[in-house]
C-alpha cells in the first residue's frame, strides 16, 4: 500500500477578488523510500502541494490519506500531534529558532515528543555528526551559513522518526555548491534509512539528482517520471 | 529548556527588554518608596497619638466615656494595679484622674479636660514631658502648677506664670474653683490635643477636692507594641467589670488612619501596575509580531497551541518579575537606608502636624505587601501576556510561514 495517496486533490484560495485554484483535481501516491522532487514554475501550486501533504492547510476537496490515515479526520491539537510524530520538515528558510544552538534545535523537537532528556541529547549529537556538523553543536543559526543551517534542519527533520520528510525548496537560499552538499547528504539518508523525501524545486541540477519528479503546471500533474 | 527558551527569547531585542524591565523597577521603586512614606506618616501619627496621651491600652469605668463624670472613676484602683501586676509585657502604668471643667484667665475661658497625674509615673508611659516648649515639666514643686497647651494658652492669651482658675464639679456635685500658675507649656502634633489638655498634680487636685485619690483613667505601655491583641485580651479577662480598650479602641480613628494609609498604598501600586500592564503587552505584542514565522515554523514541525500560549506567558513573567525583582530590591533598599536615617520634610512641617504626625518620617512597609507585590507582578504578567499570546496561538502556520 502506498504510503500517501493524494486523491481528486484541490485547493481554491478565496483569500483574494478572484479565487485561486492553486490545486486542481490532483490525483498521485508516494511510496516509502522514495526520493521525490515536486517541480514546476512559480506559482505552480508545490507549496500548496505540499502544504496539504504535511497537514499544515486544508483541501478544498479530495483528500490525503498517510498510512492509512485520513488527515481531514484529525482535528485542533490532533493534527499537531500527527505532524510532531510523523512527518518531519524542512522549510526554505527561518527553520530554526535563532536563539538555540544547533544542539537544542534538534533536541527541541524531541522535547515536543517527550523524548529523555540522555537520550534526545544523544540522538541529536549522532544526528549533528551524520549531517557533517559534528563540530558545530554548540553554534547558534547566526554563526553557521545558510547551508550548514539547512543540514540542522534535516538532522532536526530526522530526530523526530518521521514517517517521511517534506522540503519546500530547500536549496533555494544556497550556492550551488552548499546545494549540491545538501542533496547529498539528504540522498544519503535516504538510502542509509529508507527515509521518504519529498521536495520542491524549481532548480534544473536539483532536480536532476531526484529519483521521480513530479511536474505541476497550474495546479495540475503534467508530467510524473521515475527513473530506474 | 522551554524556560531556556523564554529566557533567551527576552534578549532578542535587549533595548526593548530593558526599557520595560526598567519601567516595572522605577515604577515599583517610586510606588515603594512614597507607600512607605504614606505608612510613616500613619505610623508617625500613631506613635504621635501613644505617645501623647494613649498608651497602649487604657482602663476605664465602664460608663465613664459617657460624660466623663468626675464620679465615674475606677472603682479600688490599688487592687486593680495589684492585679495588673501579673500580666506580663507591661513595661509602666499611670494612674490618671480625669474630667471635663472650664479653664479661665482673666480675659476668657474654655472647656477643658483637666488631668492629675503622678509627673515622675506619667514620664513613663507618656512623652509629654518632652514636648514642653516653654518652661519646665513639674520642676518647681509648687503645688498649683499647671501644663497647658500653646494652643490654650493663646487662646486663653496666657503666658509662663500666669494664674489659670480652673472650675469643675466635685464628687458631691459641688462647684470647685481652683487657681493655678502656669508651670509649663507644651506642643504636641496635635493642636487640637493641645487646645482642651491641662495636667496639674494629683495630688494637688485631690486636696482641692478634698477626698482620696480616685482615678478615671489607667494607662498601661507595654514594652512590644506586638504583644497589643494578646495582652488586651487578657486584661479584659481580668477585669470583665471595667472599660478595658486597646488604643485601636480607644482612638478608631488614628487606627483607621493607620489602616488608610496602606490601603492607599496598596491603591498606588495598583494603580503604576495598571500603566505598566500596557507596557508589557505591547513590548510582548511586538515580540510576538516580530516572531511570526518562527511560531508558525515551530507550530507547523509540531509544538501545540497550549504551549506556545505557555512560552509567551513565561516570557512575560520573566521578563516582569526581572523588572519586579529589581524595583523591589532597590525600592526595599531604599526603604532600609531611610528608615534608618528618616527623611525630613520639615519643608512641610505645617501639614504634616496638623494631622498630628511628626515632621521626620521612617519609611516602612509591611512585610506582607512584598509579598502582594510579588503576586500582583506574577498576575500583571499574565494579564499582559493574554493577548499577544493568543495573537499567537491564532496564528496560521502555512501562512505565518509565508509571511515575508
Ligand atoms: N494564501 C494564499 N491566498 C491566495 N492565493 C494563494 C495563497 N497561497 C498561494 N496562493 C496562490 O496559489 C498559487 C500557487 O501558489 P504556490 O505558492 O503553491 O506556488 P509555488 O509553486 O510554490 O510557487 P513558488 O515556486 O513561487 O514557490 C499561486 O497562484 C499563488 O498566488
Ligand atoms: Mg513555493
Amino acid at each position: 500500500m502506498a504510503l500517501i495517496k493524494v486523491e481528486n486533490l484541490t485547493k481554491i484560495y478565496n483569500t483574494t477578488a478572484v479565487p485561486v485554484k492553486a490545486l486542481n483535481n490532483v490525483s498521485v501516491e508516494f511510496e516509502k523510500g522514495e526520493f521525490t522532487a515536486i517541480v514546476g514554475p512559480s506559482g505552480s501550486g508545490k507549496t500548496t502541494f505540499l502544504n496539504m501533504i504535511g497537514g499544515l492547510d486544508k483541501p478544498s476537496e479530495g483528500q490525503i490519506i498517510v498510512d492509512g490515515v485520513k488527515l481531514a479526520d484529525l482535528k485542533g491539537s490532533k493534527l499537531v500531534e500527527y505532524r510532531l510524530h510523523h512527518i518531519g520538515f524542512v522549510f526554505q528558510a527561518y527553520n530554526l529558532i535563532p536563539v538555540f544552538s544547533a544542539l537544542e534545535n534538534v533536541e527541541f523537537i524531541m522535547l515536543l515528543q517527550g523524548v529523555p532528556k540522555k537520550e534526545r541529547q544523544q540522538r541529536a549529537r549522532e544526528l549533528l555528526e551524520a549531517v557533517g556538523l559534528g563540530d558545530r553543536l554548540n553554534n547558534r543559526p547566526g554563526q553557521l551559513s545558510g547551508g550548514q543551517q539547512q543540514r540542522v534542519a534535516v538532522a532536526r527533520a530526522l530526530a523526530s522518526r518521521p514517517e517521511f520528510v517534506l522540503a519546500d525548496e530547500p536549496t533555494a537560499n544556497l550556492d550551488s555548491k552548499s546545494a549540491d552538499d545538501l542533496l547529498d547528504l539528504m540522498e544519503n539518508l535516504n538510502q542509509k534509512y529508507n527515509m521518504t523525501f519529498i521536495f520542491s524545486t524549481h532548480d534544473a541540477r536539483v532536480i536532476k539528482r531526484a529519483r521521480r519528479v513530479v511536474t505541476l503546471r497550474d495546479g495540475a500533474v503534467v508530467n510524473d517520471q521515475t527513473s530506474n | 529548556m522551554i524556560l531556556a527558551l523564554a529566557w533567551k527569547n527576552i534578549w532578542r531585542n535587549k533595548t526593548r527588554s530593558l526599557i520595560v524591565i526598567l519601567a516595572i523597577a522605577f515604577g515599583l521603586w517610586g510606588g515603594l518608596l512614597s507607600g512607605g512614606l504614606m505608612v510613616a506618616m500613619g505610623n508617625s501619627m500613631v506613635n504621635s497619638a501613644i505617645d501623647r496621651d494613649l498608651g497602649h491600652i487604657q482602663i476605664h469605668h465602664p460608663r465613664y466615656d459617657e460624660n466623663k463624670d468626675i464620679r465615674r472613676f475606677v472603682p479600688n484602683t490599688p487592687l486593680v494595679l495589684q492585679k495588673l501586676k501579673t500580666v506580663d509585657g507591661i513595661s509602666d502604668i499611670t494612674t490618671r484622674s480625669r474630667f471635663l471643667g472650664i479653664a479661665s484667665s482673666a480675659t476668657s475661658s474654655f472647656p477643658v479636660q483637666i488631668t492629675g497625674i503622678y509627673p515622675d509615673q506619667e514620664k513613663k508611659v507618656t512623652r509629654l514631658f518632652e514636648r514642653i516648649k516653654q518652661g519646665t515639666y513639674f520642676k518647681s514643686k509648687r503645688k498649683n502648677a499647671i501644663l497647658i497647651g500653646e494652643k490654650l494658652a493663646h487662646r486663653l492669651n496666657l503666658r509662663l506664670h500666669s494664674k489659670l482658675v480652673l472650675g469643675f464639679e466635685g464628687l458631691q456635685g459641688e462647684l470647685i474653683n481652683v487657681a493655678c500658675r502656669v508651670e509649663g507649656i507644651y506642643k504636641t502634633e496635635s493642636s487640637q490635643f493641645d487646645e482642651m489638655n491641662v495636667y496639674l498634680p494629683a495630688e494637688f487636685l485631690f486636696k482641692s477636692l478634698a477626698s482620696q485619690p480616685v482615678f478615671h483613667e489607667i494607662a498601661i505601655r507595654l514594652n512590644d507594641a506586638s504583644l497589643l491583641p494578646s495582652q488586651t485580651e487578657q486584661i479584659k479577662r481580668l477585669f470583665p467589670d471595667l472599660k478595658v480598650e486597646s488604643w485601636k479602641e480607644r482612638s478608631p480613628e488614628t487606627a483607621f488612619i493607620a489602616d488608610l494609609m496602606i490601603l492607599y498604598t496598596y491603591f498606588f501600586l495598583v494603580f503604576i501596575f495598571f500603566a505598566v500592564l500596557f507596557g508589557i503587552t505591547n513590548t510582548m505584542l511586538m515580540s510576538v509580531v516580530d516572531r511570526v514565522r518562527e511560531l508558525g515554523m515551530l507550530m507547523a514541525i509540531g509544538m501545540k497551541k497550549n504551549l506556545v500560549f505557555g512560552m509567551i506567558l513565561l516570557e512575560s513573567l520573566l521578563l516582569s518579575l526581572t523588572g519586579g525583582l529589581v524595583g523591589i530590591v532597590i525600592g526595599g533598599l531604599t526603604l532600609k537606608l531611610t528608615n534608618h536615617s528618616g527623611i525630613n520634610l520639615s519643608i512641610f512641617k505645617a501639614s504634616l502636624e496638623s494631622f498630628g504626625s511628626s515632621s521626620i518620617l521612617y519609611p516602612t512597609l509591611p512585610t506582607e505587601m512584598y509579598l502582594m507585590l510579588t503576586f500582583l507582578i506574577v498576575l500583571i504578567a499574565n494579564l499582559a501576556a493574554i493577548m499577544p499570546a493568543i495573537k499567537a496561538i491564532r496564528l496560521e502556520p502555512a501562512r505565518a510561514i509565508r509571511t515575508v
